[in-house]
């Protein structure tokens, strides 16, 4: 049998809860733009009678009113791990298109300013010196264009190296940011465990680290394992690089130039040990770009210059005489003297003399077969023009495949966050109901107090008073 | 299915960047007047119009190389006109001395005269185009013929116009193919003529004959010029119009179609602005609007 003032306690836990439900809606519409914001729920609990029957403790059936047992904290783990896969796909995906289009504008194709224009000018001029083998001016002037093509070989082999040094530069910085999330989840780890073995609230601390776990799916491509205590473990390519309240750092390794790379692969390894981490995300985009899309350009572009060198110099030198009747020499060499790439070639004379256009020995002669003979390696099957063209076309097959790749996985990656934003995020058309409902209870409660307090008045200030 | 305002927002957003991304990409395409501004837009139509242009290149190359061909071809047609007319003078005059009632003066005269249209066809023969004896052939020196009449040029290769991507065109004639060798040339007869006007007067008809055969030659050569100058027109119209071919062809590679790319802006703009209040509406309301 309950006393006389029980009604009055279970209003006033009912006044409690009602409140306490109050403040989590007010806190679900403060954060409704907050970005990693998990909705939460006040989940209410009857306070039921004694739990084990025993002689003078009987309850009466009815109970003692309402708690509120917990403050959950709503969100989808399956959807979370999709989103963490989705995430760093996109990551790796629109890190590689971007290196595909720097190398398309390395080579600022198709247009007047590009490599194949540059050719067309050598080809023109080897024509002028067939018209005029005897003039200096056309002489010259192809040893201009020749020297224009030389720089515009140069520009791009060393604007495909700057963008590799660049890089390798932004891994290692998205790598020390990676250390840095990665110590902090494990100190909200720790928090977390702390605040779980003692019953305080956490919830806003597993907002942060689910943040920052995500951050970390963009970057290395993570991906999470549950742990006890509300803690979890950061695992990146197989290596745990949080294992509940400790974290591992990870350093960059490998070749610190582009010409290094064929050897020495640029990878992600553990700092400590140097065991090689494969990641997914932005850093593997990056690891793609630097050992597999910028080198292979760079000597898909060497090669180039070293056919193109090849055939002007093969003709240059077999039966051709130059301006004064001597046998032509080569006309381009490297300038380490090792094999010709695209940063090495460079023109082997600048006397405008030495340019041999006849095919005539014995003597000074105005022939000019072996020019008009370089001239149409222009329209040679397989010669430079057809090379490079074909390393273009092959490049814009790639990125374009790549851009659409991007496209498609973009669509995923935001269906993903509308759905675990669908399941986490706060609806205020929800909040709004919630809030009247609890309004309403909270008066409801308010309204027992008062009858319970007319009740006792009758009781205690009108009974026994009968003839008064 | 649960759904949030920020869900909503997030996929909407997404709607109206994909739109207003195409918009760019078409405007873009509309101020540059280009459908292809990278390899990646289109790699097939980046080949044609790498390819167009490299043909572009080389035809404007052999448009060039015509006109310094017509150069030659025009110098050389003149030049030989010119010196047939000298030789016709030249036959007058020996035609004079053969007949006998000339005194010596006037023989001499004659052979003074002949002497003097020997200096000139000379001269002629001397011509240069671009700095270039014309019957020089591959010579490196500046004339064809020395002061003395003898052949100095290099008659070993011929001098060569790419007229097409397939056809050399010949645009000179060497002194011994114009004007004949050795003691048999126009140069040497018309010297012995001048000789023997004054002191063998019965040589002078097989000098005529040499004459007229020489003058047969130099109207032969006078013939194959023309005859290439006909070819030379022939590549020049079909340079000119490989160069308007190919420029459309480049049109077509790389340009945008205008009238099709300006509707699609309009219809994108339309799409984007429905987009745009469908986004506004769907938004902005919640149930905090209707309760009281």
């Amino acid at each position: 049998m309950s006393g006389s003032f029980a009604a009055l306690n279970s209003a006033t836990t009912a006044l409690w809860a009602q409140r306490r439900a109050l403040d989590v809606a007010g806190q679900n519409i403060a954060n409704v733009n907050t970005d990693g914001y998990s909705r939460q729920r006040a989940d209410m609990q009857a306070i039921g009678g004694s739990a084990v029957p025993a002689f003078y403790s009987t309850g009466d059936g009815v109970g003692g009113g309402v708690s509120v047992a917990q403050v959950t904290r709503i969100r989808d783990v399956f959807l979370e791990g999709r989103g963490h896969t989705e995430h760093a796909n996109y990551a790796r995906l629109s890190t590689e298109a971007g290196a595909l289009e720097q190398v398309e504008t390395a080579f600022r194709e198709p247009g007047e300013y590009g490599i194949q224009s540059l050719l067309a000018d050598v080809w023109d001029g080897w024509e002028a010196v067939t018209n005029g083998p005897d003039t200096d001016a056309t002489r010259a002037q192809v040893l201009q264009q020749m020297e224009a093509l030389v720089g515009g070989l140069h520009f791009a082999s060393a604007s495909l190296d700057a963008q590799w040094n660049q890089t390798r530069e932004n891994l290692t910085v998205l790598v020390d940011d990676v250390n840095a999330a990665a110590a902090s989840v494990a100190d909200l780890n720790q928090a977390i465990q702390r605040g779980n073995q003692t019953s305080l609230p956490v919830n806003a601390l597993v907002d942060q680290r689910d943040l920052l776990v995500m951050q970390l799916a963009d970057q290395v491509g993570a991906t999470v394992r549950q742990g006890k205590d509300g803690m979890v473990d950061v695992i990146v390519g197989g290596v745990t690089l949080v294992g509940g309240t400790s974290a591992t750092k990870l350093a960059v390794d490998g070749s610190l130039d582009m010409a290094g790379a064929g050897a020495s692969a640029v990878r992600v390894v553990t700092a400590v040990g140097g065991h090689t981490v494969r990641p997914d995300g932005t850093a593997a985009g990056q690891l793609t770009a630097m050992n597999g899309i910028f080198p292979s350009y760079q000597s898909d572009l060497d090669a180039l210059a070293a056919d193109f060198a090849a055939a002007v110099n093969d003709v240059h030198t077999t039966g051709a005489y130059d301006k004064n009747g001597d046998p032509g020499v080569a006309v381009f060499e490297s300038a380490g003297g090792g094999p010709i790439t695209a940063s090495s070639i460079r023109l082997a004379f600048d006397d405008p003399a030495l340019l041999a256009a006849s095919g005539l020995a014995g003597g000074a002669n105005t022939d000019s077969s072996k020019a008009d003979e370089i001239a149409q390696l222009r329209n040679k099957a397989g010669g430079p023009d057809a090379t490079y063209r074909k390393l273009v076309v092959q490049l814009g097959v790639e990125a374009s495949v790549a851009n659409r790749g991007v496209q498609i996985q973009q669509v995923i990656t935001t269906q993903v966050d509308a759905s675990r934003e669908s399941i986490a995020g706060v609806n205020l058309d929800e909040e709004m109901t919630n809030m009247l409902s609890y309004q309403h209870a909270y008066s409801a409660a308010g309204r027992l107090v008062s009858t319970i307090d007319e009740m006792l008045d009758v009781l205690i200030n009108r009974t026994g008073r009968v003839g008064l | 299915m649960r759904i949030t305002q920020r869900a909503v927002t997030l996929t909407s957003l997404q709607g109206l960047n994909r739109n207003l991304e195409s918009l760019g990409k078409l405007q873009q395409q509309l101020t540059s007047g280009k459908a292809i501004s990278r390899p990646s837009d289109s790699p097939t139509g980046t080949n044609t119009a790498m390819q167009t242009r490299t043909e572009q290149a080389s035809v404007a190359q052999q448009a060039r190389n015509v006109t310094d061909a017509k150069g030659w071809l025009e110098q050389g047609s003149s030049t030989l006109l010119e010196m047939m007319d000298v030789v016709k003078r030249v036959r007058d005059l020996t035609l004079q001395g053969i007949n006998a009632t000339n005194s010596p003066a006037s023989q001499q005269a004659l052979a003074v005269e002949v002497e003097s249209l020997r200096d000139g066809l000379l001269s002629m023969a001397n011509t240069k185009v671009m700095g270039r004896p014309l019957f020089g052939g591959v010579t490196a020196g500046d004339a064809a013929y020395d002061a003395v009449g003898n052949y100095v040029g290099d008659n070993r290769a011929e001098v060569l116009r790419r007229v097409s991507d397939s056809e050399l065109l010949r645009v000179d004639l060497t002194g011994p193919e114009a004007f004949g060798t050795g003691a048999g040339d126009l140069f040497a007869v018309v010297g012995r003529i001048a000789g023997d006007l004054t002191t063998d007067g019965a040589a002078l008809e097989g000098d005529l004959a040499a004459l007229d055969a020489l003058f047969e030659k130099m109207t032969g050569a006078v013939a194959d010029i023309g005859a290439r100058g006909a070819r030379l027109e022939q590549a020049e119209q079909i340079n000119a119009d490989r160069q308007l071919t190919l420029r459309a062809q480049l049109g077509k590679a790389e340009d945008i179609d205008l009238p099709k790319t300006i509707m699609d802006v309009q219809m994108r703009q339309m799409g984007y602005e429905a987009a745009l209040a469908a986004t506004a509406k769907s938004i902005s309301p919640t149930l905090l609007d209707y309760l009281r």
